[in-house]
């Protein structure tokens, strides 16, 4: 029979092929007969796929950005410590946190016996659903907010507070001492952080009267000196300070102090499920960083206004039939353009060496200057652009801090949280009101 | 009818799974006094186990930990876990052989644990050490102190919560142990001293690259501590933590730079001397707090003088032969010798008793860290959890040397 000489590919494009392509008919025969219903439908209901379509958005937001994250942590850490980190899958290894991700995810399920199973498999989901959760009113841009709430603020401390009952839950429910010693750990540290953090941005909360997110970012639209870390700089420390302590990070990081309680809430976790504790871990410093840029560095706020504004208008509607044969032609022309003169400079290099630095080349400039255009012309691709930067460049010094700082007591931890940050906090709070008061 | 093969799986209903309780040992009964005290929990407390597979205890060394809430009760560590019988198996090899089962004892400063029985060795053939060997011996000595102490740095912070420091430090005990290895052929376990001098005189490759790393050790070493030495978080930890007074080390047997730390300048190097020491300057650093900070400093100055006495050796080493003249099957006169040696926790000496065969009657070693690991318990009482490492840290103990 055909099929026993067929190689595993093969087998699979033989099935494959033909169920696609059945499906294929069958999914546009369905378009174009309830095609107008579905579209009448969504019309309708705009608000609702609106939200369904940036929750699904967001929440695949998360993984890359957590695999970035880590990615980023592993080779910048590796820098300090003077080693060349990961560097064998993936161009200088950008691709070894997938395979972490992709590792953690056939590893053996397993529930210890004796452990309260409910609580213990809900845990990793509540930690997972508090941190994406509280990307959705994350404000990228003007406009490029899953959900654009008028009371942004609060909800991000509500939610983000609800991670720590996951963690609670994963260390009570563990049967494990180092798990509960994590546990009861996360929930004394985020509580006594949670009140600085909280107090600090009331001095914005009363500056800017609101507590929407974009509104703040709108707030600080002026110049460079309008952004708040420069308005409220104790504030701005206090507020630096406390979310490093909420997102567990070094030299806070005492929940999972692995010298100490070895992996904290997360000891008898193995596979998925600590997978889900783990990229949670970075998704919070994410949405951590991304609200520090958002409060006190402007947001999407470009820090200097150019003293040109690009106009590139490219009308292609002219074109007609033109444009796709265009499109599908320019790539051949610039590839031949920019490998023939690489083929011809040295006798050593091959021609398909030459075709291919040409394709890349040409890839890579078409790139920037399709980037470019966007950044120009497109006002969210220049705010994302710069809310992206500062928001990385906190999530840099998360991990600069991680390199180079020991881990501090948990009684010091806590000592400075009541004695220092909060009665700062408390200043700052006053100071500002009566800063309100007198000049209002 | 046959059942069906499946994958086994604990949530197969025909594995019975014992309830909670039924896992424990039975609590063990009180055998002394103490263990009565120990065993016995009130209100609020509980026992954790670490070790003695745990991140942070220095290999596999176990704790029992009596903690309440955070706070360390009581502390019993549980040794034995490496024991090989190295005693026991230096009695039944011969005086050469002796010394390659002692090598592995404190394996990251492996010289000093050929030194202490080669010393005792000698004493009891009553042998004159060629001065050139002397000043290799120091000289090797001294550059795997330097290895041992940056390396310890290195696990200080590691215990603390930072992960740079180990990897920098790192660098400079593998320029030393590549050196080392250049010399003797191996990069942990030496096995370099023999009964009356040294295997091999120093070659090229360790000359070249000594001088090549003499040239900027100080200033590699100084800048590797601006990591922790200026932390404020490192210093807040550690100091005050532990403090140890110097009526109570020197009634438990304290050596070394834990000793230094209280005040006390004990240093076998100057107290008893051996080898070409009287004849080189170095200080003795000593700290007066006694605390887990002193005992960090006194290490880092002696990397200090250690460099100091590198440079003297190279110098003043003389020429000539590397090796007494010795017959090869070596029987000693019956009789005992102690030897000991500064080793980079303390004083390292064995004490070996001939009975006219080729091999040793009795051989006993005594190792510091076994001495200072009695200190964590009363040391980190009424402290942290997180100071247990930090305290265990600052004492530096090697669990071979501590097992045998």
């Amino acid at each position: 029979m055909v099929w026993s000489r067929m190689t595993p590919g093969g087998r699979a494009l033989a099935v494959l092929l033909p169920l696609l392509s059945v499906g294929g008919a069958v999914l546009t025969a369905l378009l174009v007969v309830a095609g107008p219903f579905i579209g009448a439908t969504i019309g309708a209901n705009l608000p609702i796929v609106r939200f369904l379509a940036a929750s699904v958005i967001t929440f695949l937001i998360t993984v890359p950005v957590a695999f970035l994250l880590i990615y980023m942590e592993m080779k910048i850490i590796a820098l300090m410590n003077l080693r060349i980190g990961p560097d064998r899958i993936g161009p200088g290894g950008a691709v070894m946190s997938v395979v972490h991700g992709l590792k953690v995810l056939k590893k053996e399920d397993f529930t210890p016996p004796s452990v309260d199973v409910p609580v213990f498999t809900l845990a990793p989901v509540v930690v997972y659903l508090a941190s994406f959760m509280t990307v959705m009113v994350i404000p990228f841009a003007p406009d490029l907010t899953s959900v654009g709430l008028e009371f942004g603020l609060l909800y991000f401390f509500a939610i983000g507070g609800l991670g720590v009952v996951g963690l609670m839950m994963a260390g009570w429910s563990s049967f494990n001492k180092y798990s509960l010693l994590g546990g009861i750990r996360a929930a004394a540290q985020s509580i006594s952080y949670e009140i600085p953090l909280t107090l600090s941005v009331v001095g914005i909360i009363i500056l800017t009267g609101t507590l929407s997110l974009p509104k703040i970012v709108e707030a600080q639209s002026g110049s460079l000196l309008d952004w708040f870390i420069f308005r409220q700089p104790l504030a701005a420390i206090i507020f630096f300070i406390a979310i490093t302590a909420e997102a567990n990070r070094t030299p806070f990081d005492n929940t999972e102090a692995d010298q100490e309680i070895v992996a904290g809430f997360a000891t008898e976790y193995s596979g998925m499920r600590f997978g889900f504790f783990f990229f949670a871990e970075y998704v919070n410093v994410f949405i951590v960083s991304a609200l520090f840029s958002a409060v006190f560095l402007g947001g999407s706020n470009a820090p200097i206004s150019l003293p040109f504004s690009p106009e590139i208008v490219v009308d292609l509607s002219g074109l007609g039939l033109l444009l796709p044969i265009a499109a599908g032609i320019a790539p051949l022309l610039g590839t031949l353009a920019i490998g023939l003169p690489i083929y011809a400079i040295s006798a050593r290099i091959k021609a398909w060496q030459a075709l291919l630095a040409g394709f890349l080349i040409f890839g890579a400039l078409s790139t920037a200057a399709i980037g470019f255009w966007a950044w120009a012309m497109l006002p969210p691709v220049a705010d994302l652009v710069w809310f992206l930067l500062k928001t990385f460049t906190l999530i840099f010094i998360f991990v600069w801090m991680r390199a180079t700082l020991p881990r501090a007591r948990i009684d010091q931890l806590m000592g400075f949280a009541w004695k220092w940050l909060l009665p700062a906090s408390l200043l700052n709070l006053f100071v500002t009101a009566a800063a309100v008061l007198l000049t209002a | 009818m046959t059942t069906p093969l499946t994958k086994p799986s604990l949530d197969d209903p025909r594995i019975a799974i014992p309830a909670a309780s039924e896992w424990y040992e039975p609590a063990p009964t009180a055998q002394t006094e103490r263990q009565a005290e120990f065993l016995n929990l009130r209100d609020g407390e509980m026992f954790v186990n670490m070790g003695p597979q745990h991140p942070s205890t220095h290999g596999v060394l176990r704790i029992v930990v009596k903690v309440n809430g955070e706070q360390v009760v009581d502390l019993d560590p549980v040794l034995g876990y490496l024991h090989r019988g190295v005693e026991k198996l230096c009695e039944n090899a011969d005086y050469h052989q002796a010394i390659c089962y002692t090598d592995p004892l404190e394996y990251v400063a492996s010289l000093f644990c050929e030194a202490a029985p080669v010393a005792a060795f000698e004493k009891l053939m009553d042998v004159e050490v060629p001065r050139r060997a002397q000043y290799i011996r120091v000289l090797t000595m001294e550059l795997n102190r330097i290895a041992s102490h940056t390396l310890f740095q290195g696990w200080m912070a590691l215990d603390l919560g930072g992960i740079t420091p180990i990897l920098w430090s790192f660098i400079e005990r593998d320029e030393i142990v590549d050196m080392l290895a250049a010399l003797t052929g191996q990069k942990l376990l030496y096995n370099y001293y023999r009964i009356g001098g040294v295997n091999g005189d120093l070659n090229h490759e360790f000359m070249s690259r000594l001088g090549n790393w003499m040239s900027r050790a100080a200033a590699q070493i100084d800048s590797n501590l601006g990591l922790m030495n200026e932390n404020e978080i490192f210093v807040r930890r550690t100091r005050g933590l532990g403090t140890l007074d110097a009526a109570t080390a020197l009634r438990m047997g304290v050596t070394g730079p834990n000793l230094r730390a209280t005040g006390v300048p004990f240093d076998l190097r100057r107290d008893h001397p051996y080898l070409v020491y009287p004849e080189l300057e170095f200080n003795v650093p000593t700290r007066d707090e006694g605390d887990s900070l002193a005992r960090y400093m006194v290490r880092i100055d002696e990397i200090r003088e250690s460099i100091r006495i590198i440079d003297q050796v190279l110098h003043e080493m003389p020429d000539g032969p590397v090796m007494a003249k010795l017959p090869r099957l070596i029987r000693p006169r019956p009789g005992r010798a102690f030897g000991a040696v500064e080793g980079p926790r303390g004083a390292y000496g064995v004490y070996a008793i001939s009975d006219g065969t080729d091999q040793p009657f009795r051989m006993r070693i005594h190792d510091p860290s076994f001495v200072h690991l009695q200190l964590v318990g009363p040391l980190t009482r009424g402290n942290l959890i997180a100071d247990t490492m930090a305290v265990m840290a600052s004492l530096d103990p090697v669990m071979g040397g501590v097992d045998k």
